[in-house]
């Protein structure tokens, strides 16, 4: 049989909105020069719910709720930073005990995101079995928001004022039960991850961003902490009672797919450092401020969401429906910089490139 | 490899991760935010729940002869935030851990809670009103030397007045 000449051939390739390694819709045209990737082109739009509209048609408390619903893996994140910019508005003071809980259903959260995230990149290189391995320790922080708080991923927790919950002895006892259980299994799964060949090769010098560039597109979050830029909005703007915790900013040299799922997972092992923290120094006080009046006016306040810095902007006109909400998502600016990343990769790391950055669409289209 | 061997190993000995439901019950954590459900007894129609309510699944609507009011949850729009359990002032919307709400298509509209809620009419005027549940009565003149049981079946303005004449048969027994 006659073996055809190998001829390196441009194309151009569509990926996406639905494809089997994204979990949400996101479209790439792909230019293709033979396996190799030489231009992208990003569309965004398919989840757009118009919920900046929709906020502006409700009332401060169900806004809440609407801006808990913007993504379900950061959502503890929108509804506080959005409480923190009404109360910024109002002038309200939030006692210690609501911010010591706010800190924790935040750091919760922040684990159980870091995991899920930690595990799709395992899914996306084929190792399925390590995929359900670190699903089913992300498990123990689900059973934790579900006993809790009341919901696998809705927790609640925040309103304007304070926070909705509180937490008894015996539920204390629990979360410290489940920490101790996530803890061994993260530094187990940490080793696998920093060691196990297969991961390594797939992952090591894959879509890799320098730290010029990381500041010249203002990325955030893991993203910028694996390519060694120290940003961290809980360390440089510290809010709620963050100043008052022992933790550290992770941060990673390789500036590739690796050092990002490496800068996750040991974030959450900080993460659970941090609840520990809390639950053994609950403050006593106040929950909240019930029913509280927000005059007119503007403020904004900004926080560390699992991806990035989160902004929230306000304006009010004394009316109990905001006349604009507007928030920045840290997926926003973190996958602009994809055009860098994938820049003469192979075609098979697009997904693991783009779940690098852990990408929330629905944040970012809300 | 070699290490991630290891925790496939634990894991098989481990058994399945999943519950066996339905052939076993699934583990519900009290606090489980499910099915909501209303006491009639404690609800006083301030309408609070409604006006929190993000999904709007909370009706409050009079009848036309004023006797009383509707009060439906619609279990289908309401998102399961808790926010009306959170505000309510008598704690009448509760949530229950009930997480069961599937349902036949053809069920879709009997997928709500609903109840008639009567008005009272005030001892003193004949007013509609809705009676202060004992419980927060009792809470609210702990300190107070009235009669509990009566003055709850006022409406604020014969309580006025009640009080206006209490205040002054006090004031002629007492000069000082």
């Amino acid at each position: 049989m006659e073996t055809k000449q190998h001829e390196t051939k441009s194309f151009s390739l569509p990926l996406g909105p639905i494809h089997v390694a994204l979990e949400e819709p996101m479209y790439f045209k792909l230019e293709l020069e033979g396996e190799r990737v030489k231009h992208v082109d990003i569309t965004s739009g398919h989840v757009h719910r118009g919920m900046e509209l929709l906020a502006t048609k409700r009332n401060f408390f169900q806004n809440v709720v609407l801006t808990e619903r913007v993504c379900s893996l950061c959502s503890n994140s929108h509804p506080l930073t959005y409480c923190l910019a009404v109360e910024n508005l109002a002038g309200i003071q939030v006692s210690p005990k609501a911010q010591a809980l706010r800190v924790l259903a935040e750091e919760i959260k922040r684990t159980a995101s870091h995991l899920f995230n930690v595990a799709i990149l395992a899914h996306i290189i084929g190792y399925k079995s390590l995929f359900m391995h670190v699903m089913e320790v992300r498990e123990i922080m689900q059973d934790v928001k579900e006993t809790v708080y009341g919901n696998r991923m809705d927790l609640a927790a925040n309103c304007i004022g304070g926070v909705k919950y509180s937490v008894n002895l015996e539920l204390i006892e629990f979360i410290e039960k489940s920490l101790v259980r996530t803890e061994k299994h993260i530094k187990e799964i940490i080793d696998i991850y920093a060691t196990d060949k297969m991961i390594l090769r797939r992952t090591t010098n894959v879509g890799r961003i320098s730290a010029e560039d990381v500041i010249k597109y203002g990325l955030v979050g893991p993203v910028a902490r694996g390519s060694n830029v120290r940003i961290d909005t809980r360390k440089t703007a510290p809010y709620l009672i963050y100043d008052q915790l022992d933790f550290d900013m992770i941060t990673e040299t390789g500036c590739d797919v690796h050092s990002r799922a490496m800068v996750r997972l040991r974030e959450t092992l900080e993460s659970i450092k941090i609840i520990k923290q809390i639950i053994r120094n609950i403050p006593e006080g106040e929950l909240n401020t019930l029913l509280p009046h927000i005059p007119a006016g503007e403020a904004m306040a900004r926080s560390e969401a699992p991806r990035g810095e989160l902004f929230y902007y306000v304006r009010t006109d004394g009316t109990d429906m905001p006349l604009r909400l507007k928030w920045r998502v840290p997926s926003y600016m973190n996958w602009d910089a994809l055009e860098v990343m994938m820049k003469d990769c192979e075609v098979a790391d697009v997904s693991l490139i783009v779940n690098s950055i852990d990408p929330c669409v629905s944040c970012t289209e809300r | 490899m070699f290490k991630f061997l290891k925790v496939l190993v634990k894991n098989i000995l481990q058994g399945p991760a999943t519950e066996a439901f339905p052939l076993q019950p699934a583990k519900t954590p009290d606090r489980f935010r499910g099915r909501v459900t209303l006491n009639p007894d404690l609800c006083v129609g301030c309408g609070i729940c409604s006006h929190v309510c993000s999904g709007d699944a909370i009706r409050i609507i009079p009848n036309e002869e004023k006797t009383g009011y509707h009060y439906t949850v619609w279990y289908n729009s309401c998102c399961l935030c808790g926010s009306c359990t959170y505000y309510c002032p008598t704690k009448a919307i509760t949530m229950t851990n009930n997480w069961h709400n599937s349902h036949k298509q053809d069920d879709k509209f009997k997928m709500a809670e609903h109840h008639f809620i009567p008005y009272l009419k005030c001892d003193g005027c004949g007013a509609p009103i809705r009676l202060l549940p004992p419980h927060l009565a009792t809470r609210i003149y702990a300190h107070s030397p009235v009669d509990i049981e009566k003055i709850i079946r006022l409406c604020p303005s014969c309580r006025q007045i009640a009080t206006a004449e209490r205040q002054g048969e006090l004031n002629e027994s007492n000069p000082e």
